[in-house]
């Protein structure tokens, strides 16, 4: 029964997979320049004195010269093997690149995405227990300035005050030379936002599911106060917050592309801003299908997550 | 809302017209001194808009280099940046930048988004999966991502970058107004509206998107927060607005270099940047409690 949902969900996570593929094909397609002339190592300025028979010859090579359709599948099908094809620009392979940068910002995300929980609820959870009283007003002021600070502006403040004026933490630089310390600023930038998001949905789920007849029963029943705002409150209200949580990947992702890019961190963010700048199509395609993959398999978990928790939603 | 004269008496049946009721119901919005702070503040963000021109005391590009990097000054209010340009005149002007660009884009995601729910959500069936599952694949590719991506293609002109950050509302729209349309969708009053052989189109956009409008305003407004700080992102990137125009995500950029010892530079458009994304939030709030007390969206 619950494997049939499972795998009915899967099936469903596979025309997403594929929409995310044909989009960064299509990106790959609409961007002006001739990739052939890129791969020549020409600029756009110099078209006029390329030999057309060259010309011809590389894009024979790179199957530019094949339908539109034949190219996506080719495409399609190579990406599927993690072959994303070679960079113009560096000459390195894409893929290579890629799973190079994939492990500091999937450590980022876990190590932001843990912050951002812990610290959320428990904000969340105070607030809803002293509604009403200072304690839930601080709490709520905290949940608003964080929701309204902007990722990148509060990246850089942090660094202004953290690394530069009371230097405890390097300014930038990757975890291979400053260790796990090097994490800990641009963690604290991205798990702002999403903190505080979790802390308003914790806090408002918390306070419908306080007000209703069971917390009464059970605060009636003698139980501790503790025990029936963890155990009977926090159980009941925890399914809005894990929405919020599923939905805050591709808020964190956002975040980590400007911060990666502030504090030098070599992961996915820094390498899709490093193929813009160096307008390396392939490096973007690359860079955008991992992170759309990197989604929609988290979105996936989330849902699975979900039917293990509230059974009503196997049905 | 505008409710044309129908022949029918479904919509006709309030006592009282649909203005006095929007009065009613705005007055009861800002009795909460909290709605009428976020209220006020977006009113003055928005007026800049207009009058920019007015308050700055210096055109936004004039450049001054025998006064580059000085401190705030009676003369210069916020201090001036590396070529000498008074920094306050270019924070007003940024504000007319990035709220132009999020009112363009969020008034353009509405309506293509809200058109693209009503219609999936009200014939359902395949149509539905399709635009849906569209919808889906934008929502699993961060914001920002899309738009760089876009704006790196296309360049970055201001119809691209306007393009760039729509595409990921249109989605968002589209979700909620589907949502809603499909809530409403089953009520008599709209069983009554085939009964009578009304057209589809008129169904939708006359009968079920008035009473959906709640929700939409909602996400409106805290979409405006979204693609402001979207835009700025983009331009602190490098990929959104260039110089000279003033963008508050360019002058943080621009700073940044100059952080250690003329951090007015990027502080002041941060601090803009920062009370903008207040007063949209907080509105948002308040529009939420009042317009959509049950609805939990989250964006």
């Amino acid at each position: 029964m619950l494997t049939t949902v499972i795998l009915r969900r899967l099936l469903f996570s596979f025309p997403t997979i594929l929409g995310v593929a044909t989009l960064a094909f299509l990106l790959g397609h609409m961007s002006p320049g001739d990739p052939a002339i890129a791969a020549m190592g020409l600029d756009l300025d110099g078209e006029s004195m390329i030999d057309p028979d060259e010309l011809a010859r590389v894009r024979e090579e790179l199957g530019l010269n094949k339908p539109l359709i034949v190219q996506y599948l080719q495409w399609i099908g190579n990406a599927l093997q993690g072959d994303f094809g070679t960079s113009y620009v560096s000459s390195t392979e894409v893929s290579e690149m890629v799973f190079e940068a994939l492990p500091t910002t999937m450590l980022l995300l876990v190590l932001t995405m843990s912050t951002a929980i812990i610290s959320g609820m428990a904000l969340g959870i105070v607030s809803a227990v002293f509604r009403g009283r200072s304690m839930d007003y601080v709490a709520r002021m905290i949940a608003i300035i964080g929701v309204s600070t902007p990722t990148f502006w509060f990246a850089l403040v942090l660094m202004l005050t953290f690394a530069f004026a009371i230097p405890i933490f390097p300014m930038n630089g990757p975890v291979s030379e400053h260790g796990l310390i090097a994490m800990a600023l641009p963690t604290l930038a991205i798990a702002l936002h999403p903190a505080a998001l979790i802390a308003r949905m914790t806090r408002s789920s918390m306070l419908e599911v306080l007000s209703q007849d069971m917390i009464r029963t059970a605060a009636a029943k003698g139980l501790g106060k503790w025990r029936v705002f963890m155990v009977h409150g926090l159980r009941n209200a925890i399914n809005p917050v894990i929405t919020v949580i599923g939905f805050q990947f591709a808020n964190l992702m956002g975040g980590a592309v400007a911060v990666e890019f502030i504090f030098s961190l070599p992961g996915l963010g820094s390498l899709l801003i490093e193929g813009i700048y160096e307008k390396d199509i392939l490096l973007i395609q690359g860079a955008v299908l991992v992170i759309g993959v990197a989604f929609a398999l988290s979105n996936l978990i989330v849902d699975l997550l979900y039917m293990v928790i509230d059974p009503r939603i196997r049905v | 809302m505008t409710v044309t004269p129908s022949p029918s008496m479904i919509e006709g049946s309030a006592s009282k017209n649909g203005w006095t009721l929007f009065k009613e119901s705005f007055q009861h919005f800002l009795a909460s001194r909290l709605n009428r702070f976020s209220f006020g503040l977006t009113v003055c963000l928005l007026l800049l808009i207009v009058i920019a021109p007015f308050i700055a005391i210096y055109p936004y590009d004039e450049v001054n280099p025998a006064l580059g990097l000085s401190p705030p000054s009676w003369a210069h209010p916020m201090g001036t940046d590396q070529a000498g340009r008074d920094v306050f005149s270019r924070v007003i002007y940024g504000a007319r930048t990035s709220l132009s660009i999020g009112l363009v884009t969020v008034l353009f995601g509405l309506l293509t988004g809200v058109t693209i729910g009503a219609v999936s959500g009200y014939l359902g069936g395949w149509v539905d999966e399709i635009i849906m599952r569209i919808v889906e694949i934008f929502m699993s590719i961060p914001g920002i991502v899309i738009a760089l991506a876009l704006v790196s293609v296309l360049g970055p002109s201001l119809p691209s970058i306007v393009l760039a950050l729509s595409i990921r509302r249109i989605t968002q729209f589209a979700r909620v107004a589907r949502g809603s349309v499909l809530s409403v969708k089953s009520e008599d009053y709209v069983t009554a509206c085939h009964a009578i052989g009304m057209s589809n189109l008129r169904i939708i956009f006359v009968h079920i998107l008035p009473n959906c409008i709640g929700p939409i305003i909602v996400l409106a407004s805290v979409l405006l927060g979204n693609v402001i700080l979207t835009e700025s992102t983009l331009s602190f990137l490098g990929m959104g607005i260039q110089e000279p125009t003033p963008s508050w995500g360019t002058m943080i950029a621009k700073g940044n270099e100059y952080l250690t010892f003329a951090p007015w530079i990027s502080v002041f458009p941060g601090l803009f940047l920062f009370l903008t994304m207040i007063a949209f939030n907080l509105l948002g709030d308040g529009l939420r409690d009042h317009l959509d007390p049950r609805g939990g969206s989250v964006v």
